[in-house]
């Protein structure tokens, strides 16, 4: 008996055993559907979480320093970061003021969100914190050393105020003071409500116009890369050791690598515990492939006496139960990841509000081992029955 | 050479058991090419354990079977698989067709095995259906049809490969007598006009005085063994 005999038979079995055949694709289609949504909904949520580290800048150091009295030691700091060369791509003083900036009839003041944060920054604010220039210009050096009051819009800000206008060139008003806008920012978090991206900058020189404190306290350094940012950490403490005297002030050196370190190792156990969880519910959908497999033995067992004892030979029965298995695991295993990408989409939308797609050796591995237990409970039968003498299987009943 | 030669065979179940089972009690019994048998003996008596060791369907534990001059003992699963397909049509008391698949399927079952191309493979199966009298059921599945038009169904599959040896087990068991005599006419045709070999087991006396020999079996083992003619003496 050819392949293609073999194929015709198969299907021809599989078409008049609907309910069996569809009962039988209904367990692999909930074996990988839920294993695929399982972890690509934790994988989504794993990546969004590191973006969302990344989009607030990777190889942050944030410090700290704070001095009772006279001494102004902020002047200082900034110079000894700069100082360090290489090991460092920018420095900014960390300090934020409030609002409102007022355009036209326009406040920032009656946001519904609350107004944006106003950052007192140097030339590398934006590098320093992953801005990027989409309109106008950054701040730049002759800004700060000169006091000019020029202002750079984050993308929500500028929105707000300026809705479709092109807000380059305009003044602004913030506490009365009348600022020229120099640029906007690209969006870093278009999707969320409370964005990072409602935010403005003006040149830190400006800070005694804007605020009665004359010292800036704490700076962001972005060190060159994961790989010396303990070094810069290091090195600014033993600056401020040095510096500040611990009965008349405090310093704190902070990196945030530390802090993703320890939301990658959350997200590497999350990620284990659901692994596990979808381990099991393949293995749970594994063994309901397995029983609708074994239940029809009986019904099975004696076709393959019939078919035994009318002359066919034991290999003709084994590739006939294989191609049915096969054919009807994959075509369950196909709708099943079809099934699984579905679910997952709709998941990222209501968990995540994003849009995730599962990882594909993911999805291939959990097809292949649906497919898999799908074939081995549905040959393991027919192997065994088709090496009973026909007159034993055919008084199975 | 005799087409069948059957020494001493026994069929024990539950060997050396409290419950042992002689089915088979030591047969010897040898049939020609040609012969119309019928085999016939009470319930319990062996005669479907003996149909079922003639036809390859299960092994004797004991003693000798060949068939065409080769030991059935000795030969592979797939050549005994051949030896059913090829050389043995079967009717079986219980029918056995698959209830998933439609007559003509069903009948056309030994052909596939056979490698026969679709075409004549269908040809073939409708023939043996229309000689069977269901020309116009080829489609029905064996549940929407009687008990007397699946038994003629499992006929037309076992004649449809021109077997030179018929085993029919209770053939007219569950019909009606008009139809039980058709189906012996079928039978006696093919043995008529094809020179099959038919091996007919039942338990009623009438349907086996339709054959050319008698044999008579009780506990496992043979009781008489005569030419028709000679029945009368003895019932």
């Amino acid at each position: 008996m050819d392949l293609k005999q073999s194929f015709r038979m198969a299907f021809k079995s599989i078409r008049s055993n609907k309910v069996r055949s569809l009962l039988t694709m209904l367990g692999i289609i909930i074996g990988v559907a839920a294993v695929i949504i399982m972890v690509s909904v934790v994988q989504g949520s794993n990546r969004h979480i590191k973006e969302y580290y990344e989009r607030m800048g990777n190889d942050r150091i944030t410090i700290s320093a704070e001095q009772m009295g006279d001494a102004d030691i902020s002047q200082a700091l900034y110079d000894y970061c700069l100082g360090l060369g290489p090991l460092v791509l920018g420095v900014t003083p960390d300090v934020s003021t409030e609002g409102p900036i007022i355009y036209r009839d326009r406040s920032t003041g009656d946001m519904e969100s609350g107004g944006p944060s106003i950052k007192l920054g140097s030339p590398q604010f934006s590098l320093c914190n992953n801005f990027q220039i989409q309109k106008g210009r950054d701040l730049c050096q002759m800004d700060v050393q000169s006091g000019q009051q020029v202002i750079v819009l984050g993308a929500r800000t500028a929105q707000y105020l300026f809705n479709y206008q092109d807000p380059v060139g305009k003044t602004v008003l913030l506490r009365g003071h009348p600022f020229e806008v120099v640029g906007v920012y690209r969006a870093k978090d278009p999707d969320s409500e409370y964005s990072m991206d409602n935010m403005a900058v003006v040149p830190y020189t400006l800070c005694r116009l804007l605020d009665r404190r004359s010292t800036l306290g704490s700076f962001t350094v972005r060190a060159a890369g994961s790989a010396v940012t303990a070094e810069v950490s290091s090195r600014v403490s033993g600056f401020l050791k040095g510096q500040i005297d611990g009965q008349r002030g405090y310093f704190s050196v902070y990196s945030e690598n530390q802090d993703m370190k320890q939301s990658d190792e959350q997200n590497r156990m999350m990620s284990m515990v659901l692994g596990g969880i979808a381990s099991i519910s393949l293995l749970v959908g594994g063994i309901g492939i397995m029983n609708i497999m074994l239940v029809t033995v009986t019904e099975r067992t004696r076709e393959i006496g019939i078919r035994k004892a009318i002359g066919a030979r034991r290999r003709s029965i084994l590739v006939q139960f294989l191609i049915e298995a096969s054919v009807v695991c994959g075509i369950g295993g196909l709708l099943g990841i079809a099934a699984g990408v579905a679910g997952t989409l709709l998941a990222g939308q209501i968990i995540l509000r994003a849009v995730i797609l599962p990882d594909l050796p993911m999805s291939i591995g959990a097809f292949l081992f649906s497919v898999a237990m799908g074939v081995g409970f549905g040959m393991y039968p027919a192997a065994k029955a088709s090496k009973l003498q026909p007159v034993v299987a055919l008084r199975a009943d | 050479m005799s087409l069948i030669e059957l020494r001493q065979i026994y069929k024990i179940y539950n060997e050396g058991m409290e419950n042992e089972v002689r089915a088979l009690n030591g047969v010897t019994l040898s049939v020609g090419r040609g012969e119309f048998v019928a085999i016939i003996g009470a319930s319990g008596s062996g005669k479907s354990t003996l149909m079922n060791v003639l036809g390859c369907l299960d092994l004797p534990s004991r003693g000798s079977y060949s068939l065409n001059g080769k030991l059935a003992s000795q030969m592979s699963d797939d050549e005994l698989s051949r030896i059913r397909n090829v050389e043995i049509g079967f009717i079986f008391q219980g029918y056995n067709l698959i209830p998933a698949l439609d007559a003509l399927e069903n009948v056309e079952l030994p052909l596939i095995y056979q490698g026969i191309p679709a075409e004549k493979r269908s040809r073939i199966a409708k023939e043996s259906l229309e000689r069977v009298g269901l020309g116009g059921r080829l489609h029905d599945r064996p549940s929407q049809m009687s008990g007397g038009q699946q038994q003629r169904v499992a006929i037309a599959r076992a004649i449809s490969t021109n077997a030179p040896i018929i085993m029919a087990d209770e053939p007219t068991g569950a019909l009606d007598s008009k139809t039980g005599h058709q189906v012996l006419e079928i039978l006696h045709q093919l043995h008529r006009e094809r020179g099959t070999t038919i091996l007919l087991i039942t338990h009623d006396s009438k349907v086996a005085a339709t054959a050319h020999r008698v044999i008579r079996i009780a506990d496992g083992q043979i009781v008489v063994d005569c030419p028709r003619e000679e029945i009368a003496l003895w019932t």
